[in-house]
């Protein structure tokens, strides 16, 4: 199984891998040179004409990448103007006759963050192809990271608890269950841990995590990468026991974490428990919303004529058995049919 | 020998982001009616579509045609709109945060446009950050502004050049909303015809004139998210049938469409000219990204549960958009995400009093309860003055304004009151002093005795029975200081309500709706104004 991971490149950078190249996590695609700052030159001064005149002498447009020692202005008679480093020239003021350039730094790496082959290289972006599965989730935060698997809980429905990160936990992505604290998630950080998996997480708890990073950072008190991904939904949610059996047989396998866009790749996997919309009775199901959000069980009659919720909204609806023992009617827009993998 | 029955039906299909909703119009008993109508998560695909209709028609619809509806469904002429396939997001960069790009955010907002960052020269980041940011964003367009009209700000020129630096060639519009005198400066940095040049949105640092920029990005918008196919959309379709409906009744009709991921609001007058706005990242989905969201819908709707339950809940209902409230908290908290985001649609552009209000997309449309909806207009629109409501509950609107103009009007006159169901007619006021009469009100129906008057005090709302197809003319008499929208030379108006599944809502909570700061206090008063309008709802239907 493969799947496409897409990088987009900025303007201006310059791509150093081709159609076929295998690449790892850590490998540079592509750099780029950030600016540093700004730079007022001298323009009109140098040509010995007037501010507003210059403006008519310039050669470089604002929004340019100049190599050092491009021109930048010329009289035409001799005196030019050149660009006093690789910069991008930003503007020119015609009332004091000078440019603004901002220099270009040295070169920054552009990541793949993930292992695969280059499956095509165009200006705007690099496409890979990944061998192993894609989970993609509902939610989630930070950066791009990379690590082995690792099983943070034994039971779908258990909270990951700080206690369960040790140093064991270090440089690995970690795969909770309902939910973590934003105290779990402060320890995670603290002990080096990459990302973690979880199946639900609450909102304000996630929020919380993330201003108090944010100020951390602010003060320079962060370093290295995190990122969570939350793949059923928010609150105290569940992760669905197929997905969570499908992580705990893939436990150790490299995989790369995407937080901010909720992606995860797993190296070398299966692929993960198919869901698909509009169940059919007999199918085994994991609902959406409260107050079953998260739980599986199986559909076992679909309603003739639309059923009213709780909440009063009237909908196609189902009768469900779930796994905890609860049997309710629930919409079949708040269900998904859990694919068998030997179906 | 049996003759042979057939008839003709039409398809009104109205594919949403998340839902799909449609509708099968056929002829009943010598006119024209909705016959069926069925809405489900738009993943399901068309095939599960026409099954639920066939199985309604079925067994409802005229059984000498039993076993024919699949096949007439089949070849039934199909009206289709659907809502386009992108959001439009846009960078705003600008000289000043609180000048020239307050008012260019705030232009681009109101146009409908999700704004994806705003950079300004004086937003604290450095001119790598800036440069960074910028070429880290994927945007549709770019909306430049800076420098008042009387002068050439080089820092403005600056502003040009780090989106010159940070956008591809052909990487989206460029859209100059700065002085007018660096307009070419401007246009230079581009390639040709990448940039349009509108009005200075601050042309001075005292004044702010987004309506020309507003204007243009709107119809930036529609150009950018409607590629497709311009007729069958959505945001096109649904004011076209507005502005009909305006026309044909010669109405004052606003409609406002809050959808899964965007929003429209379409305003018609009495002569079929109708002003539309496309709000991309406005619907249900979008509460998520509204700062401070959870408190406020916390706040309006003690019922949801906790600021923490209800951040859950608006992260669920981004996250998974095509499923439905269960619970009555979710309802609860959802009802009030609606009224806030339709009240962020009025927010810097206030329509003014119009005859009619229309409700459409299934959160309002599809209200379990018509008095929800009729709140969610009143609470989230303010119509201030006397108002007819309705909901375009079988989501028609949409469809029929892809039909050519002569078949769009035909269409609604041929399908009459089924086009829309009326909720009632409310009278909102503004102004008055607390526990003070806001207005008194006399409702004289035909063929009932002498009324005795509603008295309807500032911060009150009451219901009262009209049902649907019944007619009252009204005698409103103002309290002190109280306003309905318009001058007035007598004491006392008069003007006429049309009933429905509400009923008659004299509303004088104010606009906007102040709550008291007291949580206690505030859970007391949204109480009863909740069940004022659900019990007095519930006896008018």
């Amino acid at each position: 199984m493969s799947v496409i991971h897409r990088v987009r490149l900025p303007v201006g950078a310059s791509t150093l891998v081709e159609n076929g190249h295998r690449v790892e996590p850590a490998e540079v695609l592509a750099t780029r040179r950030a600016v540093e700052g700004g730079v007022t030159v001298q323009v009109a001064a140098r040509l010995r004409r007037g501010p507003a005149e210059a403006a008519g002498l310039l050669e470089a447009r604002p929004g340019a990448f100049l190599a050092a020692g491009d021109r930048l202005a010329a009289d035409g008679r001799g005196r030019e103007v050149l660009a006093p480093m690789a910069c991008v020239f930003l503007g020119y003021d015609a009332d004091d006759g000078t440019a603004l350039v901002a220099p270009l730094g040295g070169e920054q790496p552009i990541l793949g963050h993930v292992r695969g082959e280059i499956e095509s290289v165009t200006r705007d972006a690099i496409e890979i192809r990944v061998a192993g599965a894609l989970v993609a989730g509902v939610g989630g935060s930070g950066n791009a990271v990379h690590g082995g698997l690792l099983m943070g809980v034994r039971d779908p429905a258990e909270e990951l608890r700080a206690g369960a990160i040790d140093v064991g936990a270090t440089g690995r992505i970690v795969v909770g269950g309902s939910r973590a604290s934003a105290e779990t998630l402060t320890r995670a950080r603290a002990m080096g841990v990459a990302g973690i998996v979880l199946g639900g997480a609450l909102e304000k708890e996630l929020s919380d995590f993330q201003a108090t990073q944010a100020r951390r950072r602010e003060m320079g008190g962060v370093a290295g990468d995190f990122a969570v991904v939350v793949v059923e939904g928010y609150g105290k949610v569940g992760m669905d026991a197929q997905l969570f059996e499908w992580f705990r047989a893939h436990a150790g396998h490299m995989a790369s974490l995407f937080g901010d866009a909720a992606r995860l790749y797993v190296y070398d996997a299966d692929p993960p428990p198919a869901r698909r919309v509009l169940p059919r009775p007999g199918n085994r199901v994991v609902a959406y919303r409260r107050p079953y959000a998260g739980v599986a069980g199986e559909l076992q009659r679909v309603l003739d004529g639309p059923y009213a919720t709780p909440g009063g909204v009237a909908a196609r609806s189902g009768i469900v058995r779930f796994d905890d023992g609860r049997t309710a009617v629930v919409p079949l827009a708040n269900l998904s049919a859990l694919e068998r993998r030997d179906a | 020998m049996t003759a042979s029955v057939s008839t003709e039906l039409a398809l009104l299909v109205d594919v949403g982001s998340a839902w799909a909703k449609a509708g099968v119009v056929g002829r009943a008993r010598g006119r024209w009616r909705i016959v069926a109508h069925a809405s489900q998560p738009t993943s399901w695909g068309a095939t599960e579509l026409r099954r639920q209709l066939v199985e309604q028609l079925e067994a409802s619809g005229d059984p000498r045609l039993a076993g024919r509806y699949e096949g007439l469904l089949s070849t039934a002429n199909r009206i289709e709109c659907h809502t386009a396939r992108q959001v439009g997001r846009l960078a705003v960069i600008a000289v000043s945060r609180e000048l020239s790009g307050g008012a260019a955010r705030r232009a681009a907002e109101a146009a409908g446009w999700e704004v994806a960052d705003v950079v300004t020269l004086d937003d604290g980041r450095s001119l790598a950050e800036r440069l960074a940011l910028l070429q880290s964003i994927e945007v549709d367009a770019w909306l430049l502004a800076g420098s008042f009209d009387d002068a050439s700000s080089p820092r403005a020129l600056e502003a040009a050049g780090l989106v010159a630096a940070a956008r591809p060639v052909d990487g989206g519009a460029v859209v100059w909303a700065g002085s007018a005198r660096l307009a070419d400066q401007v246009a230079a940095l581009f390639e040709p015809g990448a940039v349009a040049a509108v009005g200075n949105a601050r042309p001075t640092p005292h004044r702010e004139e987004g309506g020309e920029l507003r204007e243009h990005l709107q119809g930036l918008l529609r150009d950018t998210v409607a590629q497709e196919d311009q007729a069958h959309l959505s945001a096109a379709t649904l004011p076209r049938a507005v502005s009909a409906i305006a026309a044909a009744g010669t109405l004052r009709v606003l409609a406002v469409d809050l959808g899964a991921r965007g929003a429209i609001r379409a305003l018609a007058e009495p002569d079929g000219t109708v002003a539309s706005r496309l709000h991309s990242s406005g619907g249900l989905a979008g509460i998520a990204r509204v700062a401070g969201a959870a408190g406020r819908v916390a706040r309006q709707a003690p019922d949801a549960g906790d600021e923490a339950a209800v951040a859950d809940l608006m992260q669920t209902i981004r996250a998974r958009p095509e499923t439905l409230p269960q619970t009555v908290e979710d309802v609860a908290g959802l009802q009030a995400a609606a009224r806030i985001l339709l009240a962020a649609m009025f927010d810097d552009d206030p329509v003014g009093p119009v005859d009619l209000l229309i409700g459409a997309g299934r959160s309002i449309a599809g209200a379990p309860k018509p008095a929800q909806a009729a709140r969610m207009l009143l609470d989230g629109v303010r119509p201030i003055g006397v108002t007819q409501l309705a909901v375009d509950s079988a989501s028609i609107l949409g469809p029929l304004g892809s039909l050519p103009d002569g078949e769009l009007t035909e269409g609604i006159e041929l399908l009459g009151d089924d086009v829309l169901t009326a909720l009632g007619t409310s009278v909102v006021t503004r102004g008055g002093s607390p526990g003070q009469l806001a207005m008194r009100v006399t409702v004289h129906r035909a063929g009932w005795p002498t009324p005795v008057p509603d008295d309807v005090r500032v911060g009150q709302v009451q219901v009262v029975p009209l049902a649907r197809g019944q007619e009252a003319e009204l005698v409103i008499e103002l309290g002190p200081g109280v306003g309905l929208g318009a001058s007035r030379r007598s004491p006392r108006i008069t003007a006429r309500a049309m009933g429905g599944s509400v009923g008659l809502i004299l509303d004088a909570r104010g606009a906007p709706i102040p709550l008291p700061r007291r949580a206690d206090d505030r859970r007391v008063v949204l109480a009863g104004w909740r069940d004022a309008f659900e019990r007095e709802g519930e006896a008018g239907r």
